[in-house]
């Protein structure tokens, strides 16, 4: 199986405690919203999935195995980190040609991706003429790349139109249908509403509630409410919610 | 290895930003010999025609930034997360970014040195000066500046990785070569500085700037100067190893 299991992580930036001992699983065919305001440890979590932070301590696997010691990483696992990682000089199909080659990717799957963001006109335009919304496409295409049973995903929509929402929010629910593991960080609660089965919602880098969004409500003030009152908890002094994360 | 290599070059062919760089090294060449020759410089002393092709050492300023910019702009641009993903392993990435830029510094040191000759050459011929190849050491100063261009290329490499602000690396390299190396030269007094490694490369270069200092004679020079690489690949493995990506 390729879920995304968090077990006891820790990480801290000098003083500052990103990660507390958080625990979570994502399950295989399910799109899990991974929730929490700014600052609460979203991007630093799955920086640790992917390799990239050290955690202190406690593990992150991807189907059981660390990032780093998978066989063909690309191709198992698909990232969106930020919309800002290109370089401005280079053409979003060279972009993407670069990300194939490294990963052994055949490089007609680097047109296809392209179609399916809708970027094949752009494709032959340099990254820095880009709107924020077109970097995302390109992200989006890359992090598809590999064809990965895992996609993890940073505020995928994220300068995105109504339409590339509606579009973004259909290509996830298929994606988890066929069995992948889809991870999508967010704190625009009604997107998540409308396209999570799981939800682990942090707060000051700890777990306040972890499991089906079904036993919180799948409404989106439902979830803003229960978003509201976990992530408040910590803000008054860090005391643990009922809900526990196991 | 031969992936991330290959990986490595197509990452350099699809922007043109360090190509501009690397071209204005020759200009610097020919700007440079014009200048010697204009300024008066003696035609029928084979010492001047000596300091002519030494300005293939000069030009290793421009491999040095080059090397520079493979580690700290892919910091700056954020693509070091894409490398470091499709890569897990990123000791092998500084070693494959060690060879792929050396190499382009022997190529742009190699083309440096057979502008420096044609444009000498030319203006020996134009002015009616006495150029020799044969004369004495003009081969060792040509050999000497294109491993100048291969050794600066490489420590840009591992000046990038320990200092991965782009702009605060490329400022440190300046300063190092316009102010520090001299301040510290002179504290350190004529025996110790040539062991410094701008001496050294003048030695290696026979592109003796200040002088006055006691330089080491040339393949001395040359092992300094590779034992500095060497001292700043190994800085750039392990501190790359150690640091998050954030």
């Amino acid at each position: 199986m390729s879920e995304v299991e968090v077990r006891d992580l820790t990480k801290t930036f000098g003083r500052v405690t990103a990660v507390r001992e958080m625990s979570f699983t994502a399950p295989a065919g399910k799109v899990t919203g991974f929730l929490g305001p700014n600052g609460s440890g979203k991007t630093t979590t799955l920086r640790v999935v992917l390799g990239l932070v050290r955690a202190d301590a406690g593990q992150a696997l991807i189907g059981g195995i660390p990032y780093h010691r998978l066989a063909r990483p690309r191709r198992s696992v698909g990232a969106l980190l930020e919309s800002t990682s290109f370089h401005p000089g280079r053409k979003a199909r060279d972009h993407l040609r670069v990300l194939a080659d490294a990963a052994g990717i055949p490089s007609q799957r680097v047109d296809e991706v392209l179609g399916q963001v809708d970027l094949a006109a752009a494709a032959s335009r340099r990254v820095r003429e880009f709107s924020l919304g077109m970097r995302q496409r390109l992200g989006l295409a890359a992090a598809l790349l590999g064809d990965p049973q895992v996609l993890l995903l940073d505020e995928p929509a994220n300068g995105l139109d109504p339409a590339g929402i509606a579009w973004l929010r259909g290509m996830l629910r298929g994606l988890a249908d066929e069995g992948r593991t889809v991870v999508v960080a967010s704190h625009v609660l009604s997107e998540i509403a409308l396209t999570a089965d799981h939800v682990a919602i942090v707060s000051a880098g700890q777990v306040r509630f972890a499991g089906p969004l079904s036993e919180i409500g799948a409404t989106n003030t439902a979830l803003e409410s229960a978003f509201l009152m976990l992530t408040d908890f910590t803000a008054k002094g860090g005391t643990r919610v009922a809900h526990d994360p196991q | 290895m031969l992936r991330m290599i290959r990986s490595e070059f197509l990452k350099l062919r699809t922007i043109r930003g360090p190509w501009l760089l690397l071209a204005a090294g020759p200009v610097l060449v020919v700007a440079g010999v014009t200048g010697l020759v204009q300024s008066g410089g003696n035609l029928h002393d084979p010492a001047v025609q000596s300091k002519a092709l030494s300005h293939v050492a000069l030009a290793a300023l421009f491999t040095l930034i080059f090397g520079i910019l493979a580690v700290a702009g892919e910091y700056r641009h954020g693509t070091v997360t894409d490398t470091f993903l499709s890569f897990p392993d990123r000791g092998r990435v500084v070693a494959a970014k060690l060879a792929v830029y050396g190499l382009v510094g022997a190529v742009a040191g190699l083309v440096s040195a057979a502008v420096a000759l044609a444009v000498t050459a030319a203006w020996w011929a134009a002015k009616g000066g006495s150029f020799h190849l044969s004369a004495a050491g003009s081969w060792r100063t040509l050999i000497g500046g294109v491993a100048v261009n291969v050794a600066f290329a490489a420590i840009g490499v591992g000046v990038g990785a320990l200092v991965r602000n782009l702009a605060a690396a490329v400022a440190a390299a300046l300063a190092w070569i316009a102010l520090v190396e001299g301040i510290t030269g002179q504290l350190l007094g004529a025996g110790l500085s040539r062991w410094l490694p701008f001496y050294a490369s003048e030695a290696l270069g026979r592109a003796d700037m200040t002088g006055t200092a006691k330089l080491l004679p040339q393949g001395g020079a040359g092992l300094v100067l590779a034992g500095y690489a060497a001292l700043f690949a190994i800085a750039a493995v392990v501190t790359t190893l150690r640091r998050d990506v954030t």
